[in-house]
């Protein structure tokens, strides 16, 4: 038994060198280096391991503009077999839904038996396309999963979610989508001949919307949801006080506290 | 009006505002009745009805409760099929009854439940649905307007769904007043076709194991710790006790096991607000702070001068948190002796 396990990874602005645009004293992400989504990196290393527990392969997929072919090197120099970069400008202005859809036509054209997925994108922070990739396919999902366990025998797929006030098992038919809760997983290291291998031979498949006859269906005028404005948050206003003295603190508490 | 606006709907035909009532073994989401709180405004703004859905198993006293706390109508799925939570039972539920009643707004506590099920409705019915909002309005034409922050909260997103129904949205918890029982409920109840069967379900739940779930979001105090306290929550234990405080934590904090989930703060966790926040050992990352920025007086205690969290507080000190908690608790109960005597 093996199974085909893809796992979804976005490109992002990098939040830890986002600066702040000295003008309007606000941040600014335009100018931040691109990196791999972080919760994606969870979501590789819970796709690596579901490998390990049934045998298989682990192809990466991301969907955006061409540059974005380096997570996909980024995901095969950590362990991932195959790459696909699916990318066309159709899919510009595509909100949630068009997006999931485009990745379970990916995961369709795939025979995924899983996709696994990064809890949310620091970037947009739906945490909708995981479910949305399931809806689209009519496939179980477990999302906030916090630890894996493949059943090849039963052709299901259980996982530990985390869930209010506590965790729960679920066992999910194939194929199912997982998103992975982040943090929960430690990413293994990129091996050195992977990374050589990634960077200089590997070449990701490249997949069109018209490959996955989806052309009309994405983009812009498909979109349910449209960004009607966009106000500044006024940062709120703290006094930013360091005392040194710990009874000047103490003070402060008692008189908050009073 | 008819449908040219080519999504191949008429918007016209949909009215009424959701709130959908999470419950999990007869236990109600407080999120639930924040959103039906905040639908009455929305319905009496529209001049619709509020209608709050009840799916689950023996929930009568749920729907009857909803009634109280002001739905005009509750719809109900009751059956065994929905006990524990499921995604694809929930989602082809709601699904179904999405496709029967055409609701205009159909709001979801921004739960893990919620969060989890509301694709599975919003994808079939090529809804539009926006996540983890903050605030809510309608605007002239009687459009859902939905803001979340965006960008670390730098900014707030309007997000508007023009031409397709329902207008979903999941919302965070936390952020809205609950509604209260009244004794005036007049409502109905309507029992809903179920639509799912156990045969049909793709997923199964084999252990569940959940514990009281607090509630940070009620707190006046709070004494957050991160992963700055290594695992040894009792100096910040000690400190909420002299403040007569309620422990919340950082995202960090929770992923380690030291504390429950229901008691992260910010972007993925709950929105508090309280009159004061002592932050123990917490950096001050942007998805922290985008919950606990409604706190009144924010002090943080953190080893690390540079540590951003200083920029986001009223007062700071650099110092050990396990040197300077004890130390604080011990000046605020010396300081209550004083009152006391
Ligand atoms: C999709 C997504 C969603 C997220 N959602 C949330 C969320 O809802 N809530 C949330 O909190 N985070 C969230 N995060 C995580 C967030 O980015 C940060 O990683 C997290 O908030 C860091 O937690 P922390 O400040 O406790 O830990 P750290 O960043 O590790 O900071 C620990 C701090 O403790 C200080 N410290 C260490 N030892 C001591 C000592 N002895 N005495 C005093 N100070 C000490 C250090 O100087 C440091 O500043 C999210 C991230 C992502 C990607």
């Amino acid at each position: 038994m093996s199974w085909t396990i893809a796992v979804g990874v976005k490109q992002v602005p990098d939040d830890d060198e986002v600066g702040i645009d000295p003008d309007t004293g606000r941040l600014d992400r335009a100018s931040a280096p691109a990196v791999m989504n972080p919760p994606d990196r969870d979501a590789l290393e819970a796709a690596l391991t579901i490998r390990d527990q049934v045998g298989g392969e682990v192809i990466a997929v991301t969907m955006g503009p061409p540059n974005a072919k380096t997570v996909l090197e980024q995901a095969v120099a950590m362990g991932c077999d195959d790459a696909v970069l699916v990318t066309d400008r159709a899919f510009a202005g595509s909100d949630t839904w068009p997006t999931s859809l485009t990745l379970a036509r990916t995961a369709e054209a795939l025979e995924a038996d899983v996709v696994v997925c990064g809890e949310e994108t620091t970037d947009s922070s739906t945490g909708q396309v995981p479910p949305g990739i399931a809806a689209h396919n009519g496939w179980a999902q477990l999302t906030y999963v916090e630890g894996v366990d493949a059943r090849p025998e039963e052709d299901r797929l259980a996982a530990r979610r985390d869930v209010e006030g506590g965790h729960e098992l679920v066992a999910a038919d194939l194929p199912v989508v997982v998103a992975v809760a982040y943090g929960e997983f430690d990413t293994r290291p990129a091996g050195l001949h992977r990374k050589i291998y990634a960077e200089n031979d590997f070449e990701p498949t490249q997949w069109t919307a018209e490959d996955l006859e989806i052309k009309e269906e994405v983009g812009l005028d498909v979109s349910p949801t449209s960004v009607g404005g966009m106000e500044t948050v006024d940062p709120v206003d703290r006094r930013g006080e360091v005392v040194d003295d710990i009874d000047d603190l103490a003070e402060v508490l008692t008189e908050v506290n009073a | 009006m008819s449908d040219d606006n080519g999504s191949g709907i008429d918007v016209d035909e949909y009215d009424d505002v959701w709130v959908f009532i999470e419950e999990h073994a007869g236990e109600v989401m407080p999120v639930s009745w924040e959103l039906l709180e905040e639908g009455r405004t929305l319905a009496e703004k529209l001049g619709d009805e509020l209608v709050a859905l009840v799916i689950g198993e023996d929930v009568d006293e749920i729907a009857e409760e909803a009634l109280a706390r002001g739905a005009d109508r509750v719809l109900v799925a009751d059956d065994p099929v929905f006990e524990p939570y499921r995604a694809d039972p929930y989602g082809e539920q709601f699904r179904a009854m999405v496709e029967a009643y055409k609701p205009s707004i159909a709001l979801i506590g921004g739960t893990h439940t919620g969060r989890d099920f509301a694709g599975r409705v919003a994808v079939p019915a090529h809804a539009g649905l926006t996540a983890d909002v903050t605030e809510i309005d309608v605007d002239d034409d009687g459009l859902l307007q939905a803001r979340r922050p965006a960008f670390g909260g730098d900014v707030l997103a309007t997000i508007l769904c023009e031409e397709h129904r329902p207008q979903m949205a999941t919302i965070r918890p936390g952020v809205f007043e609950a509604a209260e029982p009244t004794d005036e409920a007049d409502g109905e109840i309507v029992e809903a076709d179920v639509v799912v069967e156990e045969a049909d379900c793709i997923s199964e739940v084999l252990e569940r194991e959940v514990g009281d779930t607090a509630d940070i979001t009620e707190a006046e105090r709070i004494v957050a710790v991160g992963h700055g306290v290594e695992g040894d929550l009792e100096p910040a234990r000690e400190l909420a006790e002299a403040l007569d405080a309620e422990l919340a934590a950082s995202r960090a904090a929770v992923d380690e096991g030291w504390i429950d989930g229901a008691r992260q703060v910010g972007q993925t966790g709950k929105t508090v607000r309280p009159d004061l926040y002592v932050a123990v050992g917490i950096s001050g990352a942007i998805q922290h702070l985008e919950g606990m920025n409604k706190s009144g007086t924010v002090i943080a205690i953190n080893n690390d001068p540079n540590a951003p969290i200083f920029e986001h507080a009223d007062y700071g000190i650099v110092g050990d948190l396990f040197e300077v908690c004890p130390d604080l608790a011990d000046r605020l109960e010396g300081d209550l002796q004083e009152v006391v005597q």
